[in-house]
C-alpha cells in the first residue's frame, strides 16, 4: 500500500455517481440517503439502554416498528463496504486524522465532532441530508431540495473564512 | 408501478434489502474514488481552488436526471410516482434553515453525512468522530421534536417540482439544469485556475497574503450576494404559489336556475343567510347553513364531486370555510334578492313581436317559475307570432297526368 491510486477524473466520477443514482432510482425506487441511517441507529441504540424515554417520544418511536431493517441502514452499510474496498484496492485505507499543519489533533477532532452534530440536527430538520435531498430530491427536480442544496452551499460558504485554519 | 423497472427497494424484503447494499456499495465506492473520503479535498470546495465537489456532484445529478426524463418518455419508468417515493415533500422554512446549519456543520466537520462513512471505511478517525455526531444530532433533534414540530412542518407546499413551478414540461426543465450545469462547469475550472495560482504565490511571499486576504474577502462577498439572489428567486415563484387565492366564481340567478333544473344532483345549495330568512324562502333544495355554522359539515374535507353554489344575503363575501371546498364554489350574483327577483316573480308575457330569444327566455322563466312557486298552471303562453310568410308557389304537377 505504497503507491496511491489517482483520484478519478471529477466529471467522469460524477457520471459513475449519477448511474449508480439511477439505477437506485429505476432498481430499488429508492433515493441514496445517508443521515436517515443514522438517526435509526441512534434510536435503536437508545431504546436499548431507555425503552420508556423512546416510547414517551412519538417521533422516535415510529423508527422501532421496523427498526434497522430498513433499506436505508443496509444502504450505508454498502456504503461502508464500498469504501473499504475503495480505499483498500488504491492504497489508501490507514489509519490518521485528515487535518491542516495548523490545528492540533484534538481540535480537529473536536470540530468534526461538532459539525456531525450540527447536521445530524439540520438533516432531520430537513428531511435529509446531501443525498437524500440534494442528490437524490435534486435530481428528480424536487423545489424543496433545490432550495435546500443552495442553502448547504450558501453555509458552508458563510463559514468557511472563519475556520480555514483547520486546513492549512 | 407502470414501466419496465419495477422497483425491488421499497419495504424490508430480503431482495430489498440486498438491493440496498448493492446499491449503497455503488455509491461508497465511487465516493472514494473522487476523494470524498478526506475532508481537506471535501473542504477545498468552500476555498475555491478545488471545486471537486460541486463538478461531481452536479455532473451525477445531471446524469441521473436527464436518465429519469429518458426512462419516462420512452414509458420504462413511471417518474411522478417515482419521484415522489424518492423525494420528501417541500417545507420551505426547515429546509431553508436545516440547509444552512447543514452547510455549516460540513464546513466544520470537513464531510457530510454520507461522505463521512466513507472517511470511517478509509480509516479516518476525523470521519468516525462525525458519523458519531451526526448519530448524536439526530438524537438531539429526536429529543427536541415536541417542541419544534411547528417549525419542523412549516412552509409546507406538498410534493412541488421545479417543472411545476416554471409550468413547463419536465424535459425543458432538465435541459436548462443541464446548460446551466456545464456553464458553471466553465466557471469552476476558471475560479479554481485562479485560486490555485493565488494560494501557490501567497505560499511564497508574505506580501501577497494581504492581497490574497482582499481577494479572499471578495470572493465571498461576490458568492454571498449571489447566494442571496439565488435564494431570493428561489422563494420567489414558491411564495407567489403560497396561497392559490381561491375565489367562488358568481353564477347568475338564471345560471343557476337552469343548473337546478337539468342537473340537480351536481349542485349543492347552501343558504348561508339568518335561519329564519332562510326557512322563509329559500333556492329549491338549499340547505340552510348559516355562515357561523359552516365549520360544522366539513365542507373542507369533501370529495369535492358536486359544485357547491352559496346563496348569501346582501353582503355577498363568501366564508372562508365555504371556500376551502375542494370542488368548484359558485356564488349567486346578487344574493337571494336576486334569486326572488328572478325566479319567484312571475315573468311578464314578451310583446307579440319579440325575438326568438326574449320568447325562449320568457319559456323558461315561466316553467321555472312554475316549477318554484308551485302556480297550479304555468302563465300562459305569447300568442304566436304573426310573422308572414309568402307561400311557395305550387309545383306543377310533372309527369304522367
Amino acid at each position: 500500500m505504497t503507491t496511491q491510486t489517482k483520484f478519478w477524473n471529477p466529471y467522469l466520477a460524477g457520471l459513475a455517481l449519477g448511474a449508480v443514482l439511477l439505477a437506485s432510482f429505476l432498481v430499488a425506487g429508492h433515493g441514496l440517503g445517508a443521515s436517515g441511517a443514522s438517526y435509526r441507529l441512534g434510536v435503536t441504540a437508545l431504546d436499548a439502554i431507555a425503552p420508556a424515554h423512546v416510547a414517551a417520544n412519538e417521533y422516535m418511536a415510529g423508527v422501532k416498528e421496523h427498526g434497522l431493517r430498513d433499506w436505508l441502514v443496509f444502504e450505508v452499510l454498502g456504503v461502508f463496504l464500498g469504501g473499504v474496498v475503495a480505499a483498500y484496492t488504491a492504497g489508501r485505507l490507514r489509519p490518521g486524522v485528515i487535518k491542516g499543519a495548523g490545528v492540533s489533533t484534538g481540535r480537529r477532532l473536536a470540530f468534526a465532532l461538532g459539525g456531525g452534530v450540527l447536521m445530524g440536527i439540520a438533516a432531520r430538520l430537513a428531511r435529509g441530508c446531501t443525498s437524500g435531498q440534494a442528490l437524490s430530491g435534486g435530481a428528480v427536480l424536487s423545489a424543496g431540495s433545490w432550495i435546500f442544496m443552495l442553502m448547504v452551499f450558501a453555509g458552508g460558504y458563510a463559514l468557511a473564512y472563519f475556520v480555514r485554519r483547520q486546513w492549512r | 408501478m407502470n414501466g419496465f423497472f419495477f422497483p425491488l427497494g421499497i419495504g424490508a424484503g430480503e431482495i430489498g434489502l440486498v438491493t440496498a447494499v448493492l446499491i449503497g456499495f455503488g455509491f461508497g465506492f465511487v465516493l472514494e474514488r473522487a476523494g470524498f473520503g478526506r475532508a481537506d479535498k471535501l473542504a477545498a470546495q468552500f476555498y475555491l481552488h478545488d471545486m471537486t465537489v460541486f463538478k461531481v456532484m452536479f455532473t451525477a445529478i445531471v446524469t441521473a436526471m436527464l436518465g429519469l426524463v429518458v426512462a419516462g418518455e420512452l414509458g420504462l419508468a413511471n417518474v411522478a410516482e417515482l419521484s415522489r417515493a424518492i423525494a420528501s415533500e417541500t417545507f420551505l422554512w426547515p429546509m431553508l434553515a436545516g440547509g444552512f446549519l447543514l452547510g455549516m456543520g460540513f464546513i466544520i466537520s470537513g464531510y457530510c453525512p454520507g461522505t463521512s462513512v466513507v472517511a470511517t471505511a478509509s480509516g479516518h478517525l476525523d470521519g468516525v468522530m462525525t458519523v458519531a455526531g451526526v448519530v448524536a444530532g439526530s438524537l438531539i433533534y429526536g429529543e427536541i421534536q415536541p417542541a419544534a414540530a411547528a417549525f419542523h412542518t412549516s412552509g409546507a407546499r406538498g410534493s412541488l417540482y421545479l417543472y411545476e413551478l416554471a409550468g413547463v414540461p419536465a424535459w425543458v426543465v432538465a435541459l436548462a439544469v443541464t446548460a446551466m450545469a456545464i456553464g458553471l462547469f466553465f466557471g469552476a475550472e476558471k475560479v479554481e485556475k485562479i485560486f490555485r495560482a493565488k494560494r501557490a504565490v501567497s505560499a511564497e511571499r508574505p506580501e501577497d497574503v494581504r492581497a490574497e486576504r482582499r481577494t479572499m474577502r471578495r470572493a465571498f462577498g461576490t458568492l454571498g450576494a449571489a447566494a442571496a439572489m439565488m435564494l431570493t428567486a428561489a422563494a420567489l415563484p414558491v411564495s407567489a404559489t403560497t396561497a392559490p387565492a381561491k375565489t367562488a366564481e358568481p353564477i347568475a340567478a338564471h345560471a343557476l336556475a337552469a343548473r337546478l333544473l337539468d342537473e340537480p344532483w351536481n349542485l349543492r345549495v347552501l343558504d348561508v343567510r339568518d335561519r329564519e330568512a332562510c326557512a322563509e324562502a329559500r333556492v329549491p333544495g338549499a340547505e340552510c347553513v348559516p355562515a357561523d355554522d359552516l365549520a360544522g359539515l366539513g365542507l373542507r374535507y369533501a370529495a369535492g364531486a358536486r359544485d357547491l353554489a352559496i346563496v348569501g344575503g346582501e353582503d355577498e363575501s363568501v366564508p372562508a370555510e365555504a371556500l376551502a371546498y375542494p370542488g368548484k364554489v359558485y356564488r349567486l350574483d346578487g344574493g337571494f334578492a336576486a334569486w326572488k327577483a328572478y325566479a319567484l316573480t312571475a315573468p311578464e308575457i314578451p310583446e307579440a313581436d319579440a325575438g326568438a330569444d326574449a320568447r325562449e327566455d320568457y319559456k323558461l322563466r315561466a316553467a321555472i317559475h312554475a316549477a318554484l312557486t308551485g302556480a297550479a298552471a304555468a302563465a300562459p303562453p305569447p300568442a304566436p307570432a304573426q310573422v308572414y310568410v309568402p307561400s311557395a308557389p305550387k309545383k306543377k304537377a310533372g309527369g304522367c297526368s
